[in-house]
Formats: structure tokens, C-alpha cells, sequence
């Protein structure tokens, strides 16, 4: 990976305080949604346990997503070669 | 008049007029010949057992090479579509072949969905491929040559199991019908395999899978936006017509629907992130057909109709940034929304779409599909594919827009995509939005429009967007964390590699063993030959027994004693 360095003219998205500032309404917003699971009753579950468990797609998509990329890290190992592999 | 026109015929035919035209009416052609095809299909009336358009009698085989019922006519639809985006998005190249094959091959693709019977869906599906195999070498390069060799070797393979098949199910049956296969009463028949085979090749079924992330971004920035639109959802509709029901696609399409995922986080080529999204979408629709009940059916075609559209904005942007920085390695990207700010909006709406935000198209079609396999308590399943949707936005929702248009500045200073691509994608881009909130216009449109299915309840909106956010969330924390694998410059293997390495090395090494072979036998025959040919030469020559001069006196001898024995047995 080449080293980079803070742009010349950065734009909104890359001056670090407006960075926090996205990273911040996310986790707002987060919070917010897991809280949201008091105010509704899902009628329509079909699987109560799992369904009605507090905040439970939220850890599910937290979890899913860490292990996928891990998974990832994994796969990495077994499967790269370099750009150039086919080609020689 | 307007009865007596096949679906995709007016395109098909019409590409062969293109040559006649100029470059630039060529471009505009493409696009006028798929708006007229669609308003002529739009009329088309629905097929019924009376109907004669297309109905031929060959060698005691019955051909219906129309049969328009409301899935065909969904997926005809679409196909429209998606050519039209795809025309406008190529109207400023200028390659008569690019023009000629995309058209013919999204012909193809319509009267394919189009055909009641085997004989017309192989002659289609030979077409699409034989067709569409032009976009990708169209690229013109060494890499782009092999990869669409490859591509037409595994397509046109596909076909031939495609008519095996329907040529064992003739004469087992006596009919061509294109109905379904399946049948809760007994297994499946060898020709139904054979067909089904032929199916899980184009719908690039797990192991059978490779030919697409292989050829898909090796093909023309305009090429892939025609390609990721037809062939693979061409297999899905057959596979729906054919196999609905069919309980081991189920685990088919889970598989499909995850280890994509995986390749997709440490792929750096975007374009192919991009196919290995596609295949994990082609996943779900798997599945969905496995299930097979109405609401299964519903979602499978519904989240087919949504992703031809989005995967074309998806592909759509990439191509854009292609064509303007010259790749699309993410290790080589980033910082490009201040110099493709249009491209950049467009990309954070397919990524949206593809993710399935509410409001957008794929909340309303994938949710379909996860809550038919609630519906019949299959919880491996629907567990599965919610795993799977935190996958996509990892690959499709976070990972493309932010690797080419955020990240850390490349440094590079682009300008926007052409008006005619920015117009393509703003109107994948409106689909996008309006399928999710005018969703009804979809619904009432389905295979089973009687089945009542409400996207937006409240317990569907809030935990969407809770799998969704904590996803991000997860990226946000693997980001700062420094645990996000960078994204490096590198080959990652995938099945191809057994018929691009380990199937020419063990022929290399077979190989060498029967030359090694053949040199010690034929050296052996050599030696053996060599010590006949010097007894001989030994017997022969002018001091051998049989090859030296002989005196007269001694020959005389000889043959006075023979004649003396002669004389001796005759009066014996």
C-alpha cells in the first residue's frame, strides 16, 4: 500500500472533525434503533426466541460482519498469489 | 400485426441492419430498435391454448417458440429495461461489434424467457452466449481473449447438457414442453438432471461459478453493464420454471449466498467485487426458488426484477470510474467523489438498493424471500441469509462506494462521467428509489399477485436497519481499529485456477511422463534393432558365413553331395 497523506484541498468528508461527526450520528442512530425494540411487539415472528431478543439483528449484524471480514483474513491466506500469477 | 412479432425478434433482426449505419446512429439504434421491441411486447397478449404466434409442428415435436404468461412477461420487461439503461449508457462508444452483439444478445435474453418449449430456449441460449462472448473480447487484449475463450467454452457447454437433455426428455416423454421438472412424487429424472445441470452452470451455482468473476470484468466498461443484466437471471427464470420447489436448491443457494461474501472483502479488483455480489445475490433468488412456495416464487422474481437494476448501477458506476482514472483496483482509488461527485450519489444509491435500505429496491424484494423461509420455519435458512445480508453491506454497501470514491485521496483528478453515462445511471438510479416506495406497481405484477406482503411494518423497518447500521458500525470499528484487511494488489484463487493451473500442470506432467516413456522404449527398440541389424551384417558381409565368396570346387562339392542324397532317398 502506498503512503498517503492528507490531501491538499480536502472536502467535507475528509476533515476529520466532519469524519467524528458521521461516525457519531451513526452510533447515535444505533443506539436509537436497539432502543426502538421497546416501543414495537413483533406479531409475526416465527422464530420467538431469537426474534423477540433484545437488539437481536443488531448483534447479529455486528457479529456477522466482524467474523466475515475475519473470515476474509483467513482466506487471504490460502488464496493469494501475486497480480501476476496467470500471467506468467 | 403486432401479434405476430416474437419478443426480442425486432432486436435480434435489427442488429443486423447496424453495419448500414453510421457510428454514431448506431449507438442511437440500439436504443430505439429495445424502446420499439418493448412497446410491441408491452401489447402482446398473454398466450392461451388457442393461441398460433409461434406454434410449429417439426418431426412430431410441438414447438411453442412464444408462450407469454405473467412471469415471462415480468422478466421480458426487465430484460427491456435493463438493454435500454444499457444502450444509453454505450451511446457514446463507438465499436459497431459492441452495438451488434449487446443488442442480439439482450434479444436473445427476452425470447429465451419468452420460449415454451427446449428446442427454442437452447437455440436462444446458445445465442446469448455466442453473442455476448463479443463484449468481452472486445476489450481487445491478451487477457480479455482468454477469459472470453473460457467464458465460451463453459456457455456453450451449458447449452449442450441444455439439449441433451431435452433430447432424452423427448423421447422418454414425447414432448419438448419447458414445464417443470419436479414433481413431489418421484426423484428427478436423469434428462431433468442433465437439464438442471445446464441451469446451475449459467446461474453459476457453487464449484460451477467461476466462469463469471472470470469474464465480467475482463469485458468493455459498457460490455459488463449488458453482461451482468441477462445471462445469470435468463438461468434464474429457468430455473423457476423448471425446478420451483426443488428442496436441495435451498442448500444450493445458501452456499451461494456466502462463501461469495468472502472472496468479495479481499478482492481488489472492484468490477470483480461487483460478481462476486452478483453471485451472492443470485443466492438468494436460489433459494427462493428451492422454497418454491407463492411468496417465495413472489420474492425471487421480484428481487430479479430490482437487481438487474441496481447490479446495472452498481456495475454502471464502476464503469464510469473506469473509463475516466483507467481502473478499478481500490488499492489504487479513492477521494473520487470531489472530481465524480454525479457517479459518487449514484453508487451510494445502488449501494443502498443492493443493501436493502428502506425505500429502496431491495428492501422490498430480498425481504420477500427471508420471510418465506420464516414462513415455513426453516430457521438454518433464514439465519443464513440474514448472515448474508450483513455480507452484502459489507461488499456492495460499504466496501465499493468507499474504496473508489472515499478512503485516503489517490491523488487523482478525474472529470465526472459523460452525460450519456450519468443519464443511465440517474435512471437505474430513479428505479432504484421508486421500485421501494411504489412498490405495489411491482407487486401487483408477480406470478402470484393474490399473495398480501407488506414490506414497511415496523418490526421489519427497525430490524433492517439495525442489521444494517451495526454493520456499519462493525466497519467503523474494524476501520479505527486497524483490523480491516487493507486492500492489497494480488490474484486471490478461486475454482478457475483448477482448469487455468492444476488441470494444464497435471497434463504437463502426464505429459512428460509418456515422453520420458516413449524415449526409453524407443532408445530400448533402438538398441534391439541395432544388435539384429549387426548380426545380420555379421552373417553377411564379405567374411560372414553366408555373405563371403565361395570357391567353385567347394559349391561343386555341395552340390554333387545333394544330388547324391537325392539319389539316396529316392531309392529308399
Amino acid at each position: 500500500m502506498t503512503e498517503h497523506h492528507p490531501p491538499a484541498d480536502p472536502s467535507w468528508f475528509e476533515k476529520p472533525r466532519n469524519i467524528n461527526l458521521i461516525i457519531a450520528v451513526l452510533i447515535v442512530c444505533c443506539i436509537g434503533l436497539v432502543l426502538a425494540d421497546s416501543f414495537y411487539t413483533n406479531d409475526h415472528a416465527h422464530f420467538e426466541e431469537w426474534e423477540n431478543m433484545y437488539g437481536f439483528q443488531a448483534w447479529l449484524g455486528f457479529i456477522a460482519f466482524v467474523v466475515i471480514v475475519f473470515l476474509g483474513r483467513v482466506l487471504r491466506m490460502i488464496v493469494r498469489r501475486p497480480e501476476d500469477y496467470y500471467d506468467r | 400485426m403486432i401479434d405476430n412479432i416474437p419478443p426480442g425478434m425486432i432486436m435480434i433482426v435489427g442488429a443486423l441492419a447496424l453495419p448500414f449505419l453510421t457510428a454514431r446512429a448506431q449507438a442511437v439504434g440500439v436504443l430505439a430498435l429495445s424502446l420499439i421491441s418493448l412497446v410491441f411486447f408491452w401489447f402482446l397478449p398473454e398466450s392461451t391454448p388457442e393461441s398460433t404466434l409461434g406454434k410449429l409442428e417439426i418431426f412430431g415435436a410441438t414447438l411453442e417458440m412464444v408462450r407469454i404468461d405473467r412471469l415471462s412477461r415480468l422478466f421480458g420487461i426487465v430484460f427491456h429495461i435493463a438493454a435500454m439503461v444499457s444502450a444509453i449508457y454505450a451511446l457514446h462508444v463507438r465499436d459497431t461489434r459492441q452495438h451488434i452483439s449487446g443488442l442480439i444478445y439482450a434479444g436473445a435474453a427476452i425470447g429465451a424467457c419468452c420460449a415454451g418449449d427446449l428446442l427454442t430456449l437452447f437455440v436462444y441460449w446458445e445465442l446469448t452466449a455466442l453473442s455476448s462472448v463479443f463484449l468481452i473480447w472486445a476489450s481487445d487484449n491478451e487477457n480479455s481473449y482468454r477469459a472470453g475463450m473460457r467464458y465460451l467454452i463453459i456457455q456453450v457447454a451449458s447449452g449442450v447438457l441444455l439439449l441433451s437433455g431435452a433430447i432424452m426428455r423427448f423421447v422418454e416423454t414425447g414432448s419438448l414442453e419447458f414445464a417443470k421438472f419436479v414433481s413431489e412424487a418421484e426423484p428427478l429424472s436423469v434428462s431433468s438432471f442433465l437439464i438442471l445441470f445446464a441451469f446451475g452452470i449459467k446461474c453459476a451455482f457453487p464449484l460451477l461459478h467461476n466462469w463469471l468473476q472470470d469474464s465480467y470484468p475482463q469485458a468493455t466498461v459498457t460490455g459488463t453493464v449488458f453482461l451482468s443484466a441477462f445471462t445469470t437471471k435468463l438461468a434464474v427464470y429457468s430455473l423457476i420454471r423448471g425446478f420451483a420447489g426443488y428442496e436441495p436448491l435451498i442448500a444450493v443457494g445458501c452456499a451461494m449466498t456466502l462463501f461469495p461474501i468472502v472472496f468479495a472483502v479481499i478482492e481488489n479488483d472492484l468490477r470483480r467485487v461487483l460478481s462476486y455480489s452478483l453471485n451472492n445475490q443470485l443466492g438468494f433468488m436460489v433459494v427462493g426458488i428451492g422454497i418454491g412456495t407463492d411468496l417465495a416464487i413472489n420474492g425471487t422474481v421480484a428481487h430479479a426484477f430490482c437487481h438487474i437494476i441496481y447490479k446495472s448501477l452498481l456495475f454502471m458506476s464502476m464503469g464510469a470510474v473506469l473509463y475516466r482514472v483507467g481502473t478499478v483496483k481500490a488499492s489504487e482509488l479513492g477521494g473520487l467523489h470531489k472530481s465524480m461527485p454525479w457517479t459518487t450519489l449514484f453508487c451510494i444509491i445502488g449501494a443502498g438498493a443492493i443493501s436493502g435500505f428502506p425505500l429502496l429496491s431491495g428492501f422490498i424484494s430480498k425481504s420477500m424471500i427471508i420471510s418465506a423461509a420464516a414462513e415455513e420455519h426453516q430457521f438454518v435458512t433464514w439465519f443464513i441469509l440474514l448472515i448474508a445480508s450483513a455480507g452484502v453491506m459489507e461488499h456492495s454497501g460499504i466496501k465499493i462506494p468507499f474504496f473508489a470514491f472515499f478512503a485516503h485521496d489517490s491523488g487523482k483528478r478525474v472529470e465526472e462521467a459523460p452525460l450519456n453515462m450519468l443519464v443511465a445511471m440517474a435512471i437505474a438510479a430513479f428505479f432504484c428509489i421508486g421500485l421501494g416506495v411504489a412498490y405495489p406497481l411491482l407487486y401487483k405484477m408477480l406470478p402470484h399477485p393474490e399473495i398480501d406482503y407488506h414490506p414497511y411494518t415496523m418490526a421489519h423497518v427497525v430490524t433492517q436497519l439495525q442489521l444494517l447500521l451495526f454493520a456499519a458500525l462493525a466497519f467503523v470499528f474494524l476501520m479505527k481499529s486497524g483490523l480491516y484487511p487493507a486492500e492489497q494488489r494480488a490474484t486471490n484463487l478461486d475454482t478457475d485456477w483448477i482448469y487455468r493451473r492444476a488441470l494444464p500442470n497435471v497434463f504437463g506432467v502426464v505429459k512428460s511422463v509418456v515422453i520420458a516413456m516413449d524415449r526409453v522404449i524407443r532408445e530400448d527398440a533402438l538398441v534391439l534393432l541395432r544388435e539384429l541389424l549387426g548380426g545380420v551384417d555379421k552373417m553377411f558381409n564379405k567374411n560372414g558365413l553366408l555373405g563371403r565368396t565361395w570357391s567353385t570346387s567347394t559349391m561343386t562339392f555341395w552340390a554333387t553331395l545333394l544330388l547324391g542324397i537325392c539319389l539316396v532317398l529316392y531309392y529308399l
